[in-house]
């Protein structure tokens, strides 16, 4: 056993576990933080998508000794249901989600990928972005969609502070 | 039906971009699946699997299993109190083997255990004698009398025949006869959400099974049978879910948790499979052999069609036999040939477990009829379109089965769509655009529908339940599950329309036996049609119910009382829903109504189709652009556009949602998807080998419904899950025909396969050349 200390989505947090226990289970099974999901195992598929240091990267391929020190955000560091992030919000308008299991992955790069970017994506963009993300239900367009708009609204919102 | 049923002008709710009622929990990821939960006291369940793909078991020794620190059971055959078996139709599929495995995914042991690591170290201390037997790895070969019986009464599960008119004679009088053989991959459903649940047992011995399901009451069911156990003292939850799509319609690992906790002192146990035990263990879509010959005249009418349909159902029947009868009734495709010759062999083999998926079965059919549609227009030099609206079959008409279709039936509106959508009319411009010159692109279309609802000689009705709770709010309560398509929604928009109030304040709860009716699956493109149509039932009930109580309370006759929105009043007094609840609980009357429903069925069936005729279809063409790298063989499918007839559509956003999502799902299947195994034994254990598409190959979709209303259904829809990913395939097939000139059988079309044909078709024109 070891003990590890990490920031997750703001929080200071001591974790005793085996190293070898992946991010994944330590996010999921000693902070309760369920967002991230477990599918392939194997970073395949996106669904345990977490943001280190602000980058994407998938948490069932990191072991909980190598987030030593490290500041990690999940989905619902991104946001919660009483104060959704325009991502967030987006993909409810746009109905982005289906079955959901993947889209906590999603937003995560969503978020990874608009951080870094300060213009409305091409569709193209978005496809290189989020091409590490699985979805089975909703063949993608509303995804696509979703992270236009939620780019427009970021684009927006920045106008209206320098303007 | 009151009258903002009727009048869809007024609709508040139903037809409106409403948003998923389940979308922002979804969107934080604050929604909890099964596996999701997560408990102090907890045990880890794990499953051992058949070490072979056939063979025969002379002892299970689980002894230095038991003895392993940190184990609390290791359970075999011998402690199932029960029947030892599954399966929706014929429960063949043992719990636990005993005396025989049939194919990897068979279930051996199972062990609980402290930790995760434990329980998989105490699978490997299992010792399991087995004595290999022969493997029947193919279909055909397993049907010929020298193969290993797999089962008591031979190889060949079921077998279905629908025979009408003279095939012989119209074959001789054809002017056209087109013959080919169709092989269809073995599709995984590939929900990202691996099967998984937990178990517990209570200290009065109640046992309560969180685990996604397509039907609650039947996964109830099938885990009493094994447990010889009250189902009355079962609880089973299966919503919400990480997408299923068919695959969880089936028993997945419900016994086993069930099992497990009554073994466990009251601790919960959790079994959340890995993927490459899903991929094993799971049921698949059928592969099929599909041998068709359908005859036309000069003028394309359709004369005759002749089918022979092999489907490997693996080592269990599950839903097998269900999925070759719906093959056959769908084989003809949504025309009227009067001459048919349908036969469909559903057969064991060592080959995993196929069951239901989306589409079950029309998939593998539908891309012979209509690949065989385009090669008649193509040899008639008829234009593709014309020649299925010459032979489609229209509402009061008689199908290729035989029966009269007396439901709605959108086809030939949906031709006319594709007729004059873009991409159709300026075909040949957008052919031209090709983005490399080695690439070449075609345009092409097919047309298919799907039976809703579960066809002759099986119970079929909707059940749905609407409360006023406490805070003025309703509950309305869905057996169907929540299994991603947004029939929450749904329930929420009926409700909330014929309640008259905000659809904040409809709660839906689905998939919970101690708080839902028994209304059926969440299967066969049935549950907007037919829990819309219990919920749209059950509320004028409430309607009811609110006005005769707010009649009681201010002592007036209930024609004075009006359901205004989100209040009541009469006499220009007001009443608030928190009131009348209050008014009934005092009163100790109940707050709580129900809706039946049951599906209008045909009163005559096909004798030996096994289940036909459906009483209602929906139908979809699909239009596609290809284009097809004629160096490497890699096939793009760059725009779609999807036209479905689901009747009144219930919510464009809902429904977008599927026919993009079939879409996507019908690309994989036609370009890349397929489990392969090899004498029994998976080659494809993940995502690492299983491709499925990514956010990269998805087209532009575009969706044109044609809303060809059904009166049956609530506010007039139908179905539309299954029926958005099937044309597509042979729509694919034919525009990569319309693109380079050559023809693929084999699906899927890999670029291995493309570039094979590509390759074959030069020679023979070199040849011919000469």
């Amino acid at each position: 056993m070891k003990t590890i200390q990490l920031t997750v989505n703001g929080v200071q947090c001591s974790i005793t576990c085996p190293p070898a226990k992946t991010l994944l289970d330590v996010l999921r099974e000693d902070l309760g933080l369920t967002a991230s999901k477990e599918c392939c195992g194997k970073g395949e598929c996106g669904s345990c998508s977490v943001l280190i240091n602000n980058e994407a990267a998938c948490s069932c391929l990191v072991l909980a000794g190598q987030a030593e020190g490290q500041d990690i955000i999940t989905c619902e560091g991104v946001g919660l249901t009483p104060n959704l992030d325009v991502i967030q919000e987006s993909f409810v308008e746009e109905g982005a989600t289906q079955c959901g299991y993947c889209t906590p992955g999603i937003i995560v790069s969503a978020k990874a990928f608009l951080n870094g970017i300060n213009h409305i994506p091409t569709t193209d963009e978005i496809k290189t972005a989020l091409g590490g993300n699985l979805c089975r239900c909703t063949g993608y367009t509303k995804i696509i969609k979703a992270v236009q708009s939620a780019a427009a609204k970021n684009n927006s919102k920045k106008e209206t502070i320098t303007g | 039906m009151t009258d903002n049923q009727t009048n869809p002008e007024s609709f508040k709710w139903v037809g409106k971009r409403v948003k998923r009622i389940d979308g922002p929990e979804k969107v934080t990821g604050e929604l909890k699946y099964m596996t999701d939960y997560h408990f102090d006291n907890m045990v880890w369940g794990k499953v051992l699997q058949s070490e072979y793909p056939h063979a025969k078991i002379n002892h299970i020794d689980t002894e230095e299993a038991k003895k392993l620190p940190g184990v609390i059971c290791v359970l075999t055959h011998k402690d199932i109190p029960g029947f030892n078996g599954f399966g929706i139709v014929v429960p063949d599929q043992p719990v636990l083997c005993s005396k025989v495995v049939r194919c990897t995914g068979d279930a051996v042991a199972l062990v609980a255990a402290e930790t995760l690591e434990i329980a998989e170290q105490a699978l490997s201390l299992i010792k399991v004698d087995y004595e290999p037997l022969e493997v029947v790895a193919d279909a055909e070969l397993a049907m010929t009398p020298s193969a290993p019986r797999l089962h008591p009464d031979g190889n060949i599960h079921s077998q279905v025949i629908i025979k009408n008119g003279d095939t012989e004679k119209a074959f001789q009088e054809a002017d056209i006869i087109v013959e080919n053989t169709f092989y269809s991959p073995r599709q995984m459903h590939a929900f990202i959400e691996t099967e998984g649940g937990w178990g517990v047992m209570d200290e009065e011995g109640f046992i309560t099974i969180r685990c996604p399901g397509q039907y609650a009451y039947r996964d109830r069911m099938q885990i009493a049978r094994s447990l010889a156990y009250n189902p009355e003292r079962i609880r089973v939850i299966s919503s919400p879910i990480g997408g299923a799509f068919g695959g969880k319609d089936e028993i997945t690992v419900q016994i086993y948790l069930a099992l497990l906790a009554m073994h466990t002192n009251g601790r919960p146990v959790k079994i959340h499979y890995s993927r490459e035990e899903s991929v094993i263990a799971g049921i698949k879509r059928h592969p099929f052999k599909v041998q068709m010959k359908t005859a036309a005249k000069s003028d394309g009418t359709l004369l005759a069609n002749e089918v022979r349909a092999v489907g490997d159902t693996g080592a269990y029947a599950s839903l097998g036999g269900a999925v070759i009868a719906l093959a056959i009734e769908h084989s003809c495709g949504p025309y009227k040939i009067p001459n048919v010759d349908l036969e469909g062999f559903c057969v064991y083999t060592n080959n995993g477990i196929a069951g239901a998926f989306r589409g079950f079965g029309v998939n593998q059919v539908c891309m012979g009829i209509e690949t065989h549609m385009d090669m008649i227009a193509e040899k008639l030099g008829v234009d593709p379109i014309e020649l299925r609206k010459k032979n489609v079959y229209h509402q009061g008409e008689v199908s290729s089965v035989g029966h009269v279709v007396k439901s709605s039936v959108g086809t030939f509106k949906t031709l006319e769509t594709a007729e004059n959508c873009d991409l159709w009319r300026n075909r040949e411009k957008y052919k031209t655009e090709v983005s490399e010159p080695w690439k070449k692109r075609g345009v092409s279309l097919a047309t298919s529908f799907h039976g809703i609802g579960m066809g002759i000689g099986l119970p079929d009705y909707g059940a749905a339940s609407i409360e006023l709770l406490q805070d003025g709010k309703f509950l309305v309560g869905v057996g169907c599950e929540e299994i991603g398509g947004g029939n929450s929604t749904v329930y929420a928009q009926v409700a909330a329309e014929i309640l008259n109030c905000d659809i904040s304040n409809i709660h839906v709860v689905q998939g919970d036996t101690s708080r839902t009716l028994d209304g059926g699956t969440v299967t066969a493109s049935r549950s907007t049609y037919t829990g819309g149509r219990a919920v749209a039932t059950a509320a004028p009930n409430m309607v009811k119910l609110l006005t005769q109580t707010a009649a009681e309370m201010l002592n007036l006759p209930a024609s004075k009382v009006t359901i205004n929105t989100n209040y009541i009043s009469a006499e220009g007094k007001k009443l608030t829903y928190q009131s009348i609840y209050q008014y009934l609980f005092d009163n100790r009357k109940t707050t709580r109504v129900e809706g039946h429903f049951y599906l209008p069925k045909e009163k005559e069936g096909i004798e030996g189709s096994g289940g036909a005729p459906h009483h209602l279809y929906g139908y979809l063409t699909h239009v596609v652009m290809v284009e097809v790298d004629t160096l490497t063989g890699e096939t793009d499918v760059l725009r779609v556009v999807s036209i479905p007839d689901a009747g009144k559509v219930m919510n464009p956003q809902g429904l977008e949602g599927q026919t993009e999502g079939g879409a996507v799902m019908g690309i994989g299947y036609t370009l890349f998807e397929d489990i392969l195994i090899e004498d029994g034994y998976h080659k494809t254990r993940n995502f690492t080998d299983y491709i499925i598409p990514t956010i990269r190959e998805t087209p532009l979709i575009e969706t044109f419904p044609v809303e060809e209303a059904e009166a049956t259904g609530p506010f007039g829809a139908k179905g539309i899950g299954e029926v958005v990913m099937i044309p597509i395939i042979a729509a694919i097939m034919s525009a990569i025909h319309d693109a380079t000139g050559a023809r693929i059988y084999h699906l899927p079309a890999t670029p291995e396969r493309v570039f094979n044909a590509l390759k074959s078709l030069k020679n023979k024109k070199t040849q011919s050349a000469r």
